[in-house]
C-alpha cells in the first residue's frame, strides 16, 4: 500500500507553499523509505475529510496535521518510522519545546513576510498561488488565506507592512471627513497625518519591532544548532529527529523564496548564519538538490531523479467545483457562518479516530448544540425585531412616502461633497 | 506642524465672530448672572475606594474576601504576576478589579505606592522591568536560553487546553466562568447571558485562529506533552533552570497548575488535573510555591 501524502501545492522551488506540508514532506522523506509514499499537491483542503492539509491517505483512513501524522506512521509502522525514538528525556523535552516554540514564532513570521507585507504578497505569494491551484480555488483560497494570516498576526502590530490597509485607514479618514462636513468646523478633530508621515514614522518604528521579532525567533535556535549538524544531534552521525524536519519546513520558507522585500531572508542571514546553512543543507537533504520545478509536479513521468516522488492530483470534478461554491457562500453569510464554526467542533467530535470516549463525544455535542441554540435565539431576536420595525413603519405611514424623501436626500448628499472638497484643497 | 496654526485660527476668529451674531440680551444676562444659587460641597469618594494608599496595589481578578487574605487570583495571567512579585518580594495589596478598570483594558496593572508624584499605572508587560528597578533581581529571560522556548508551551499549548477547558466545556463554564467571571460583573440576566456568550465566542476565535477546527483530543495531547517537557525541565530541582529562588518562570508555570490542582475551582469535569498529576514533580513545585500564599 503506497501512502499518499496531500499537501498545498509547491512555489518558490519548494516542495509546498505551507509550513506545515513543508515540515510533513520532509519527515516523511527522511523517515520513510522511498517507494513506499508519494506526495500528491492536491492544493485542495476539501479533499481530506478532516478539512485540512497536509493530510495522510492510507486507503479509506485519513490523518491529518504534522503531529498526528507523525504518531500514525509510528504506529502503523510498528516504531520502525519513527525518527525521535533515539532520544532521551531531556531531548524529548527539547524536541516539544522547540516545536511549541518554532510553531508559534515561525507562523507569525511566516505571516507577515508571505501574506501581510503588501509587496510580498502581491508580487510573488499571490501568483505563486494563481499556477499551483485549479480552477476557482485559485479565485476563492488566496482572499481567505491572505485574511487569516492578517488575523492571526493582528497583535504583533505590524500591520503597516500593510499598504492596504494603509490605504483603507485612509479612505475611512476621507470619508469621516466628508460626513463631518455637517458638523460645525470647529469640532472637527484635528486634520489627520498623511499617508508619507505614516509611513515615515511606521517604518522607523516596524524595523525596531521587526529587529526584535526576528532576533527572538532566531537566536534561540542558532545558540541550540551551535556547530552541530541537527538541532538535537550528540555526535556527527546522527539522523535528524522531528524538530528537525518543523525547523526546515518554516525557515525554508524564510531562506529560499525570491521576494521583493526580503527582510526576513536578510534578517536570517545577518542574525544566524549557521542557521542558513543548515536550512540549505537541510533542504537539500529533504527536498532535493534542484529547486522543484511545478510543471514537474503536474506531470510526474517528465520529472527527474529527486527524493520525492509526486502524483498527479486528481482533476476537479464538477461536484467538488459545486461543494466548494456552495461553501464559499455559505462562509461568506453572517449566520451561516457561524454554524458551519460549530460544526466544524462537532465534526471533530464525532469522527472516528478523534479517540474520545462516548461520554465526551456526548459532552461536545451538548457544547455545539446548546451554541446553535444561542444563535437561533439570536436570530429570532434580530428577525422579530426588524419584523416590528416593518410593522411600525407601516403602522405610521413612513413607507408609503417614500419618493419624495428620495429626491431630499439627493440634495442633502450633494452639499456635504463640496464641503470636502474645500476641506480637500484647504489642507 | 498643521494643527498649531489651525488652532491659533479659530481662536483668533471666534471671538470676533461671536460679538457680532451672539450678544446676550440684558434681561438674559441678569437672570443668568444669578446662577448658581447655590453650591454644594463636592461629594466625598465612594467608600470602597482606596484612601491614599502607601502600599502598591495590584489590580486583579479575584473577589474580595480572597483579595483581603492575598489569596491567589482565579485568573491565569493576573496569577503569574501575583506570584512572581511575592517571589521577588515585593510588598502589595491585591485588589478586586476587572478589565473595564485597566488604562490597557487588561489585567493585571499595578499603581505603584511610591512617590505619590509619578504613581502612574503600571500594565503587565512593563511590571518585570519595574520589579527589576524596585529590588534588583536579575532578568531571567537573558540567564537561560531555553527561557522563551519553554514559555511558547505555557503560552500556547497549555494555554489552548485551558481555553478549551474553561470556556468551550460547558460543565465547567457554568460551575466556574460563569461564577467567577459573569456573576460579579452583573445582576442583570440580559447582560449575564451576553457576557457569557461573548467569553465563549472569544475563546472559540482564539482556538479556531491557529487551526481550521477545535479538536478536543488534540488539545488535551498537546498538553500532555507540554507538561511532560515541563517536568523534564525541572528535573529534581527545587525551581527551574535551578536557581535558589522562585522566578518569573516557576510563577508562570505555578499559574496553571496551581489552578488546574486547586480544589477551591469547582471543576466540573478536569481532564488536565490526572494528567498534570503524572508529573509528581511538577505536584510538589506548585505545593512548594503555594507556601507563598498561605
Amino acid at each position: 500500500m503506497v501512502l499518499q501524502l496531500h499537501v498545498w501545492g509547491p512555489a518558490f522551488g519548494l516542495p509546498s507553499i505551507e509550513a506545515h506540508c513543508l515540515a510533513t514532506i520532509a519527515y516523511c522523506s527522511v523517515a520513510l523509505p522511498k517507494g513506499s509514499w508519494e506526495v500528491v499537491a492536491s492544493s485542495d483542503p476539501s479533499v481530506s475529510p478532516t478539512g485540512e492539509l497536509p493530510a495522510l491517505q492510507n486507503g479509506a483512513v485519513w490523518v491529518s496535521r504534522f503531529r498526528n501524522i507523525v504518531d500514525y506512521l509510528r504506529q502503523y509502522s510498528n516504531g520502525a518510522w519513527d525518527l525521535d525514538q533515539q532520544l532521551d528525556d531531556t531531548c524529548r523535552a527539547d524536541n516539544i519545546a522547540f516545536s511549541s516554540f518554532i510553531e508559534s514564532r515561525g507562523q507569525s513570521l511566516v505571516d507577515l513576510y508571505l501574506y501581510v507585507t503588501s509587496q510580498n504578497y502581491y508580487r510573488n505569494t499571490s501568483p505563486a498561488y494563481g499556477s499551483l491551484l485549479q480552477w476557482p480555488n485559485q479565485w476563492i483560497l488566496p482572499p481567505q488565506l491572505h485574511s487569516a494570516a492578517k488575523d492571526r498576526t493582528e497583535h504583533l502590530g505590524l500591520s503597516s507592512l500593510d499598504l492596504q490597509a494603509m490605504e483603507d485607514q485612509r479612505q475611512r479618514d476621507h470619508n469621516a471627513a466628508v460626513a463631518a462636513g455637517k458638523i460645525p468646523k470647529n469640532l472637527i478633530q484635528r486634520p489627520r497625518d498623511t499617508v508619507s508621515s505614516l509611513l515615515g514614522r511606521t517604518a522607523q518604528q516596524n524595523h525596531f519591532r521587526i529587529e526584535a521579532l526576528t532576533g527572538e525567533f532566531f537566536e534561540p535556535l542558532e545558540a541550540m544548532l551551535g556547530r552541530k549538524a541537527y538541532l538535537l544531534a550528540a555526535d556527527a552521525d546522527d539522523t535528524p529527529s522531528s524538530i528537525d524536519c518543523v525547523a526546515l519546513g518554516y525557515l525554508s520558507l524564510a531562506l529560499v523564496p525570491e521576494m521583493a522585500f526580503p527582510w526576513l531572508r536578510d534578517a536570517m542571514r545577518a542574525k544566524a548564519p549557521l542557521l542558513a546553512e543548515y536550512t540549505e543543507r537541510m533542504r537539500q537533504r529533504c527536498f532535493g538538490e534542484a529547486p522543484v520545478d511545478i510543471a514537474h509536479v503536474f506531470s510526474p513521468e517528465s520529472a527527474p531523479e529527486s527524493p520525492l516522488t509526486w502524483r498527479a492530483p486528481a482533476r476537479i470534478s464538477v461536484a467538488a467545483v459545486g461543494s466548494t461554491l456552495l461553501s464559499t457562500l455559505a462562509d461568506s453569510t453572517p449566520f451561516l457562518r457561524e454554524i458551519r464554526r460549530n460544526n466544524s467542533l462537532k465534526k471533530a467530535a464525532q469522527s472516528e479516530d478523534a479517540g474520545l470516549n462516548y461520554m465526551e463525544k456526548n459532552m461536545a455535542n451538548i457544547i455545539t448544540d446548546s451554541s446553535k441554540k444561542d444563535m437561533l435565539v439570536s436570530i429570532a431576536a434580530v428577525v422579530g425585531g426588524f419584523a416590528a420595525l416593518v410593522g411600525y413603519a407601516v403602522h405610521t405611514g413612513i413607507l408609503s412616502r417614500e419618493e419624495d424623501e428620495e429626491e431630499e436626500d439627493v440634495e442633502v448628499m450633494y452639499n456635504p461633497g463640496t464641503v470636502a472638497d474645500m476641506l480637500a484643497s484647504g489642507k | 506642524m498643521p494643527p498649531t496654526p489651525s488652532e491659533g485660527q479659530t481662536k483668533a476668529s471666534s471671538p470676533g465672530g461671536a460679538s457680532s451674531f451672539f450678544t446676550v440680551p440684558p434681561p438674559i444676562k441678569k437672570l443668568f448672572d444669578k446662577f448658581p444659587l447655590a453650591t454644594y460641597p463636592a461629594n466625598d469618594l465612594p467608600q470602597r475606594s482606596p484612601t491614599r494608599q502607601h502600599e502598591n496595589q495590584l489590580f486583579v481578578f479575584s473577589n474580595a474576601a480572597a483579595a483581603r487574605r492575598g489569596r491567589p487570583s482565579f485568573n491565569p495571567q493576573c496569577l503569574k504576576w501575583q506570584a512572581y512579585l511575592k517571589f521577588v518580594g515585593i510588598d502589595f495589596e491585591v485588589t478586586p478589579s476587572n478589565n473595564h478598570a485597566s488604562p490597557t483594558g487588561s489585567l493585571p496593572f499595578l499603581i505603584p505606592a511610591q512617590p505619590v508624584e509619578i504613581a502612574d499605572a503600571i500594565p503587565s508587560h512593563k511590571l518585570q522591568k519595574w520589579a527589576i528597578e524596585q529590588v534588583h533581581c536579575e532578568e531571567e529571560q537573558q540567564l537561560n536560553l531555553r527561557f522563551e522556548v519553554y514559555a511558547s508551551l505555557l503560552d500556547h499549548r497549555i494555554r489552548n487546553a485551558w481555553l478549551y477547558m474553561l470556556y468551550l466545556n460547558d460543565h465547567n463554564f457554568e460551575a466556574v466562568a460563569q461564577r467567577l467571571y459573569v456573576e460579579p460583573a452583573t445582576s442583570n440576566t440580559i447582560v449575564r447571558t451576553a457576557l457569557a456568550v461573548q467569553l465563549k465566542q472569544a475563546a472559540r476565535d482564539e482556538l479556531l485562529r491557529t487551526s481550521k477546527y477545535i479538536d478536543v483530543a488534540d488539545l488535551e495531547g498537546d498538553a500532555v506533552n507540554a507538561f511532560e517537557a515541563l517536568s523534564s525541565l525541572l528535573g529534581d530541582d527545587d525551581h527551574f533552570f535551578g536557581r535558589p529562588n522562585p522566578g518569573l518562570f516557576d510563577a508562570s508555570v505555578f499559574a496553571y497548575t496551581h489552578l488546574i490542582l486547586d480544589e477551591g475551582m469547582g471543576w466540573k469535569q478536569n481532564r488536565l488535573a490526572p494528567l498534570l498529576r503524572e508529573h509528581q514533580n511538577l505536584v510538589q513545585h506548585r505545593e512548594k510555591l503555594l507556601r507563598f500564599f498561605a
